[in-house]
C-alpha cells in the first residue's frame, strides 16, 4: 500500500463520514477530514478538499443533512447532521463490510498457510 | 422516496439554484481553508506556509468547485440551456439572416407535412374497421373486354361466395362504374324540405364482413338482402345527427325516401364510413334471389372479403382463380376468360390516386433537400463571418466538439422555430389543400392534422439540421481555419459552397421540368375540344321513385314535362336531358351487334349507350355531322333509330356511309330490334378530357327510357336564378321531387381535370420557391466573393480594367456551378421522367423542348441573381477598397 489516497474506494468514504457524523454529531468539512485522518492514525492522508464530493453524494441521497452553523472558535461554517435514513444506510453497509472484511481476512488467512 | 428519485430531484433543484449554491460552496470552501490555516498557526509555522501547506492539504480549490458544480446539477442539460441561451442571443443578433433561415425552413417543412397530410389519409391512416389488412376487394378481370379491376356480376358474386374456403364472408355493395362508390341519389321528404341523399345497396352481411357493429339497433338479416322486399335502411351518424338530431328513437321508425316508407333498423357509429364519406345510408340491395342465380352479364356490384386467419394473399388467389376457371367452363357464354383480381382493401381505394401522391411526395422531398442546400450555405457564409467569434471562443478553451454542439443547436432552434411555423402554415392550407384536392383523392379521405403528421413535421424539424447544419458547423469549428488571422474562405469553404450551388440547381431543375411537363399538360387538356359547348349551361340530376312513376310511360310524361316548363321559361334557350352526364366518371356499356359485322363469337361487349331527349344535342350544342338528329316522332311505336358519334362511325363503318346501317344492343344470338343509324355527330368526351373518345351510341328517350336523367339548361340568366327556377318548375310538376348534384357544366369539365391541376399547381409551386431559394443562393454566394474580393477588382478597375471584363468575371464565376447543377439536373430529370410519364397528357416527357424551356428559365433566374453582385462589382472603387484594409 503505497499511495492511500487512490485506494480509497468511493463508498468506503461515504461510510467513513456517516459513521464520522454517527459518532461526532453534527460537524463541518473539515472537522470530518479532520476526524477521519486522526482515527486513521494517519495512515489515510486525504486531499481534504475530496470530502466534499463525499458530503454532496450523501446530501443528494438524503443520508445526512447540512446547515450554516458557528464553529468552536466563532468562525461561520457549514456543519453536517446524519438523518434517520443515513442511520439506516450506516446499519445496513457496515453490516455489509463487517461480512466482507471477515470474508477477506479468512481468506488472507488461507492464503498465508 | 427512492433514493434515484431524491438524487435526481436534488440535481434538478440545483439546476435551478446553480449561482446561489456555487456560492454556497465557495464560502465553505473559505471556511474550510481558514481553519486549515489556522491548524497550521497553531502548529508554528509562519503565515505565508501556513496558507501554502492549507492550499497543498486542501487540494486544487478551483477544480474542485468546478467538479463539485457538474456533480451537483445536470451537466448536459446546463450545458444544452447555455447554448439555447447563447444561440438565441446570436440568432437575435443577426436578424435578417435568421428570418430568411426560418421562413424558408418553414416553406419546406410546412410543404412536406401538407403533402405528407395528403399522402397519410390516403395511403397510410388505417381504415376504420375491424382489423383492415385483412379486408380483400375481389374483382373481376377480363382480356377479351379490357377489364383487369372490374366490378362483378351478381351470379359470380353468389358463386364465389358459396364456393370458396379462404374467405370468412363475402360481401357486395353496388357499384355502377370502377372509380365511384354507386351510391344512388334518393330523397328523403317528411324532414321538412326534400333532402337529396346518397344511398348505397348493400348485402346485409357488410357490416359483418367489415368488423363494425351498428351505434344503435342492428344491421340487416340475410333474409332482408335476399327477398328483395325489405324496405329498411341503416342511417350513417352523419346523417342521423343532421336529419334526426341524433334521436336514438329513430330506430323503428318509418321515414320516407323517394316514396317509398323504410324503417330505420339501425345507426352506425361516427368514424365509420363506407367506402366513401359520401354515403348517407345503405339499403339492402333487394335482389330477388333468383338474381343471385341468374344475372352473371349485368355487371354492377364491388365485392369486399375477409381473409381467414392464417390465409394470405396468395392462396386466396390461387383457390379464387380456380374457382374462376370451374365458373368459365359452366359458363361459357357471360364467363369466357373471365378472372379474378385480389387487392388489398385499402390499396384498392389508393388505387388510382397513388401514383400522383407518390410523384408529388418526391417532388416535395426534392423541395426540402433544396431548403436544406440552401441554408447550409447561408450558414458556411455566415460562419466565415464568424471565425473571429468562435476563434475567441476557442481561446478562452471551448473545444472543437463544444463548438460543434453550439452551432448545432443554433441549427435546431432555426430548425424547430421552422417546423412549427411550417406546421401552422400547414394548418392555414389544410383548406386549401383539401378544396385542391378534393377531386384528385378518394371520397374516403379526410385531409387531418393528426399524430402522426405532427410526428412528421417534428421529425422533419429534427432531421433538417443533419443535412444543413452539421457539416457547416464541423468545416467551420476547424482548429486550422480558427487560427488564420482574416476571414478568406478557406477552400474546402469555398468548395462546399460552389457544390451547394450545384445540388441546389440540379434539384430546383428537376421540380422546374416537372412544373413544365405537368404545366404543358394541363394547357393541353385545357385545350381539348370536349364535343360539346359547356358555357352557360347548367345541369341537375333528377329521379323519379319508381313508387309514384311505376311504368315508362309515367316517367316519360313527367320528364318531359319538366323539360317543356324550362324550356318556355324567359332567358332559357334550350334544354335536353340525357341518361349519364359526360365527365362524371360514368357510362352504361353492353353488348352490341353490328350488322354485317359482328359474328356469332365476335361482338362488341362494351358499347357506351345513352339515352337522350331531342333537345340534348342542341342544348350542349353537339354538331351534327351527317344524317338527322332525334325528333320528337322517334317514338316508341315508330322504327328503332339511333344516333352514333363519330368513332363509332369510324370503328365500324369506314369509309362507307354509316346513315342506314344496322345495330342491336344485344348479342347476335339474341332476338332484340334492329336499330337503325339516323345520325352521327361529333364525338363528347366521356371519361375524362385525357381519354380518347370511345364509340358511343344514342337513343331516343321515347325509345329507350332511363332514370334518373340529368338535364341540361342553356340560358342567357346567372347559375343562381337558372337553379332557382328549375327547383321550381320541378317542385310545380311534383312537390316531392328534389334536384341532385345541380352544377355548371363548366364546373363539371373543370372538376374532371381535379387531379391535373392538383398535381400542376403544387409541383408548380414547389418549382417556383425551388427556383427563388437557388437564386438566394447564388446570389448570396456571389455577393461573399465580391465582397471578398473588393481590393483585387478595384486594383484591376484602377489598372484600366473594363468594367464590362469585371462583370464577365464575375458573372462566370457564379455561373460555374450553376451550369454543373443545370447539367447534372438535366441529366436527373431526364431519368426521372419514366416515373411522371402515366400522369402526363398530350406531353412528351422526353421532348427537347421542356428542357430546353426548364434551362432557360432556370439560366435567367441565375442570371438576375448574378447580375446584382456583378454590377456591384464594376462599381467598387479602389481607393475606398484600399482604405478598407
Amino acid at each position: 500500500m503505497t499511495d492511500t489516497r487512490s485506494d480509497i474506494l468511493q463508498g468506503t468514504l461515504d461510510l467513513m463520514v456517516l459513521q464520522t457524523l454517527e459518532a461526532m454529531g453534527p460537524l463541518h468539512g473539515y472537522g470530518i477530514a479532520r476526524r477521519i485522518e486522526q482515527i486513521s492514525e494517519d495512515a489515510l492522508q486525504l486531499n481534504q478538499g475530496t470530502i466534499y464530493a463525499a458530503l454532496l453524494r450523501l446530501q443528494q441521497r438524503r443520508w445526512i443533512s447540512a446547515a450554516w452553523g458557528t464553529s468552536d472558535n466563532n468562525r461561520k461554517a457549514k456543519f453536517y447532521a446524519i438523518t434517520k435514513s443515513g442511520r439506516r444506510q450506516l446499519g445496513a453497509q457496515a453490516r455489509n463490510w463487517e461480512r466482507i472484511a471477515g470474508v477477506m481476512m479468512r481468506v488472507l488467512k488461507l492464503a498465508e498457510r | 422516496m427512492p433514493v434515484w428519485l431524491a438524487v435526481a430531484w436534488s440535481r434538478l433543484r440545483a439546476l435551478v439554484a446553480a449561482r446561489r449554491l456555487d456560492d454556497d460552496f465557495d464560502r465553505e470552501v473559505s471556511a474550510h481553508m481558514e481553519m486549515l490555516v489556522d491548524h497550521h498557526l497553531r502548529r508554528g509555522l509562519p503565515p505565508d506556509a501556513a496558507r501554502r501547506a492549507a492550499a497543498l492539504e486542501f487540494g486544487g480549490a478551483m477544480q474542485i468547485k468546478e467538479r463539485q458544480h457538474d456533480r451537483r446539477g445536470l451537466p448536459f442539460v446546463e450545458t444544452t440551456l447555455q447554448d439555447i441561451r447563447y444561440g438565441l442571443r446570436a440568432l437575435r443578433r443577426n436578424p435578417a439572416y435568421s428570418v430568411v433561415a426560418i421562413a424558408t425552413l418553414a416553406v419546406g417543412i410546412g410543404a412536406g407535412t401538407a403533402v405528407f397530410s395528403v399522402a397519410s389519409a390516403v395511403l397510410l391512416r388505417p381504415l376504420p374497421y375491424q382489423d383492415p389488412a385483412r379486408l380483400v376487394r375481389v374483382f373481376e378481370t377480363n382480356p377479351l373486354r379490357n377489364w383487369s379491376r372490374n366490378i362483378a356480376s351478381p351470379a359470380n358474386y353468389a358463386d364465389w361466395r358459396r364456393r370458396n374456403t379462404v374467405f370468412t364472408d363475402m360481401a357486395a355493395y353496388e357499384q355502377f362504374n370502377s372509380l365511384g362508390s354507386g351510391a344512388s341519389e334518393i330523397f328523403l321528404t317528411g324532414q321538412g324540405e326534400p333532402q337529396g341523399l346518397k344511398s348505397l345497396g348493400v348485402t346485409g352481411n357488410l357490416f359483418s364482413v367489415l368488423g363494425t357493429p351498428p351505434l344503435v339497433g342492428r344491421t340487416f338479416t340475410d333474409e332482408e338482402t335476399f327477398d328483395g322486399k325489405a324496405r329498411v335502411v341503416i342511417l350513417t351518424y352523419g346523417l342521423w345527427q343532421s336529419a334526426f338530431a341524433g334521436d336514438p328513437g329513430v330506430v323503428g321508425r318509418s321515414i320516407t325516401l323517394s316514396g317509398r316508407t323504410y324503417d330505420v333498423v339501425g345507426v352506425m357509429p361516427r368514424d365509420f364510413f363506407f367506402p366513401g364519406r359520401d354515403v348517407h345510408l345503405f339499403v339492402p340491395v333487394a335482389y330477388q334471389p333468383s338474381v343471385f342465380v341468374r344475372n352473371r352479364r349485368p355487371h354492377y356490384l364491388g365485392v369486399i372479403a375477409r381473409l381467414k386467419a392464417g390465409v394470405g394473399l396468395e392462396r386466396a388467389q390461387q383457390e379464387m382463380n380456380a374457382i374462376a376457371g370451374s365458373l368459365e367452363k359452366e359458363h361459357p357464354d357471360t364467363n369466357t376468360k373471365m378472372g379474378v383480381r385480389l387487392e388489398r382493401f385499402h390499396d384498392s381505394l389508393a388505387y388510382t390516386p397513388r401514383p400522383a401522391l407518390l410523384m408529388l411526395s418526391g417532388a416535395v422531398g426534392v423541395l426540402f433537400l433544396i431548403v436544406c442546400a440552401n441554408i447550409a450555405n447561408l450558414q458556411l457564409g455566415r460562419a466565415t463571418a464568424r471565425v473571429r467569434e468562435l476563434a475567441i471562443r476557442q481561446a478562452l478553451g471551448a473545444g472543437r466538439r463544444r463548438l460543434v454542439r453550439q452551432l448545432v443547436t443554433e441549427s435546431l432552434i432555426l430548425s424547430l422555430a421552422g417546423g412549427a411555423l411550417g406546421f401552422a402554415l400547414a394548418i392555414f392550407a389544410r383548406a386549401a389543400v383539401q378544396q385542391l384536392a378534393a377531386s384528385a383523392i378518394p371520397l374516403f379521405a379526410e385531409i387531418r392534422l393528426d399524430r402522426p403528421v405532427m410526428l412528421f413535421c417534428v421529425g422533419l424539424s429534427l432531421l433538417a439540421p443533419l443535412f444543413f447544419g452539421v457539416l457547416p458547423a464541423l468545416l467551420s469549428s476547424k482548429p486550422e481555419r480558427l487560427n488564420e488571422r482574416g476571414e478568406v474562405a478557406s477552400r474546402d469553404t469555398r468548395f462546399l459552397r460552389g457544390t451547394l450551388i450545384a445540388a441546389e440547381v440540379a434539384l430546383s431543375i428537376v421540380l422546374v421540368v416537372g412544373a413544365v411537363l405537368f404545366g404543358r399538360s394541363f394547357v393541353q387538356l385545357q385545350a381539348v375540344d370536349p364535343g360539346f359547348d359547356q358555357n352557360r349551361v347548367i345541369t341537375f340530376e333528377l329521379s323519379l321513385p319508381a313508387a309514384r312513376y311505376p311504368n315508362s310511360a309515367d316517367r316519360l310524361r313527367a320528364f318531359e314535362e319538366i323539360e317543356r316548363r324550362l324550356r318556355e321559361q324567359p332567358g332559357v334557350q334550350s334544354a335536353g336531358a340525357v341518361s349519364t352526364l359526360a365527365l362524371r366518371g360514368y357510362t352504361w356499356t353492353g353488348d352490341a351487334t353490328i350488322e354485317g359485322r359482328s359474328t356469332n363469337t365476335d361482338w362488341e361487349r362494351e358499347l357506351r349507350h345513352k339515352s337522350v331527349t331531342p333537345g340534348y344535342f342542341k342544348t350542349m350544342n353537339i354538331r351534327l355531322i351527317a344524317g338527322r338528329l332525334f325528333v320528337d316522332g322517334d317514338r316508341i311505336d315508330q322504327p328503332r333509330v339511333t344516333v352514333v358519334n363519330e368513332a363509332l362511325a369510324q370503328r365500324y363503318f369506314r369509309g362507307e356511309d354509316p346513315i342506314g346501317k344496322r345495330l342491336k344492343f344485344a348479342r347476335p344470338q339474341d332476338n332484340d330490334a334492329w336499330v337503325t343509324v339516323v345520325g352521327v355527330v361529333a364525338n363528347e368526351k366521356q371519361d375524362g378530357l385525357d381519354h380518347a373518345p370511345a364509340p358511343q351510341a344514342y337513343s331516343a328517350i321515347r325509345q329507350r327510357m332511363q332514370n334518373p336523367l340529368t338535364y341540361v339548361v342553356r340560358s342567357t340568366l346567372d347559375d343562381a336564378s337558372v337553379a332557382a327556377l328549375a327547383r321550381r318548375e320541378v317542385q310545380a310538376v311534383d312537390r316531392d321531387l328534389a334536384l341532385t348534384s345541380v352544377a355548371p357544366m363548366r364546373n363539371v369539365v373543370s372538376e374532371s381535370m381535379g387531379d391535373h391541376r392538383f398535381r400542376t399547381v403544387l409541383v408548380g409551386a414547389f418549382a417556383g420557391v425551388a427556383l427563388l431559394l437557388a437564386a438566394l443562393g447564388i446570389y448570396g454566394v456571389l455577393a461573399y466573393f465580391v465582397s471578398q474580393r473588393a481590393r483585387e477588382l478595384g486594383i484591376r478597375l484602377a489598372l484600366g480594367a473594363r468594367p464590362q471584363a469585371v462583370f464577365t468575371m464575375v458573372v462566370g464565376q457564379g455561373m460555374r456551378p450553376v451550369a454543373v447543377g443545370a447539367a447534372l439536373g438535366l441529366a436527373a430529370a431526364l431519368a426521372l421522367t419514366s416515373v411522371v410519364r402515366s400522369l402526363l397528357f398530350g406531353v412528351d416527357p422526353v421532348d427537347p423542348g421542356t428542357y430546353a424551356a426548364a434551362s432557360v428559365t432556370l439560366a435567367i433566374v441565375a442570371l438576375a441573381a448574378c447580375a446584382i453582385p456583378a454590377i456591384r462589382a464594376t462599381r467598387v472603387d479602389p481607393l475606398v477598397a484600399l482604405r478598407d484594409e
